[in-house]
């Protein structure tokens, strides 16, 4: 465990609050905690959620896949080091937990176009019959390596690392911006 | 984004998702075999007409290395695995 703590601060501390009006939202998500979950090579999801849902029931079992045999678990509620501790030495040693909440970014785009939007950077076929809700994309967009994840029926959150999410932030404003014309242009 | 590649785990993505790592040599010499041998192991390629076979690094998506069969006179890609089936095979 590490001897230091690490402190989890908002890229988006001046976030002016969203235009509610706006017909694509972006809106980062505050709080809670990204943990990049590493399985040995025989570790399988069902496993894995049954045993978090065990051990830490109320923080959810919401695992992305990134990769074989790896996942993000992420929540919402704040998770202290101490009970992540607590967490890693009740799951079986078949699965290591390394916090990246620091690290890691959510953000969520929604609107009616924001599939259209995530396609002007992706290529990850994002169509609501091919990608459910809850299903997850290691993918990038534009250069930026992101996780997509569509959290509702026209709303996809994305996680990506800190460094990133402000260029990728811009970006996404700036895919959106032909829907989201001042009320005087249209 | 016009050159498509299938990684066993992501799916169908675009070539710029990837990184080229190069041939799938032959099988590594052993420790102690002549220097020829490993010179020729390490910096010789063949550069075939036709089939050959390439390490992908999927650093866009799952991060995983694949090897790909890919025709060098017609570009098409087939039969992409996990590298570690490589090891399942004995040839690592
Ligand atoms: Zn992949």
């Amino acid at each position: 465990m590490r001897d230091y703590l690490l402190e989890n601060r908002s890229p988006f501390l001046d976030v002016a609050a969203a235009d509610k009006g706006a017909s694509i939202r972006l809106a980062p998500v505050t709080g809670g905690f990204v943990f990049h979950v590493l399985g040995d090579a025989k570790s399988d999801e069902a496993a894995l959620k049954k045993a978090l849902a065990k051990i830490a029931q109320e923080l959810g079992a919401d695992v992305r896949k990134s990769a074989p045999n790896q996942w993000f678990w992420v929540g919402d509620a704040d998770v202290s080091s101490d009970q992540r501790a607590e967490i890693q030495s009740a799951l079986s040693s078949q699965f290591a937990l390394c916090d990246q909440t620091h690290g890691r970014v959510r953000m969520v785009l929604s609107g009616a176009s924001s599939r259209t939007v995530l396609a002007k950077g992706t290529m990850v076929d994002l169509s609501a019959d091919l990608f459910a809700i809850g299903q997850s994309a290691m993918t990038q967009i534009g250069h930026i390596g992101a996780m997509i994840t569509r959290v509702e029926d026209d709303s996809f959150e994305l996680i990506v690392l800190r460094s990133f999410a402000g260029s990728l932030w811009d970006e996404l404003q700036h895919m959106a911006t032909e829907f989201n014309k001042p009320a005087s242009m249209s | 984004m016009s050159s498509l590649v299938k990684c066993p785990h992501c799916g169908l993505r675009p070539r710029e998702e990837f990184t080229i790592r190069g041939e799938v040599a032959a099988p590594r010499p052993d420790a102690g075999a002549d220097e020829a041998v490993w010179f020729d192991h390490v910096y010789l390629r063949d550069n075939p007409r036709g089939e050959n076979r390439e390490y992908w690094h999927h650093s866009g998506g799952c991060r995983r290395w694949l090897v790909l069969s890919r025709n060098t006179l017609t570009h098409e890609t087939s039969d992409v695995v996990d590298a570690s089936t490589l090891k399942a095979e004995g040839r690592a």
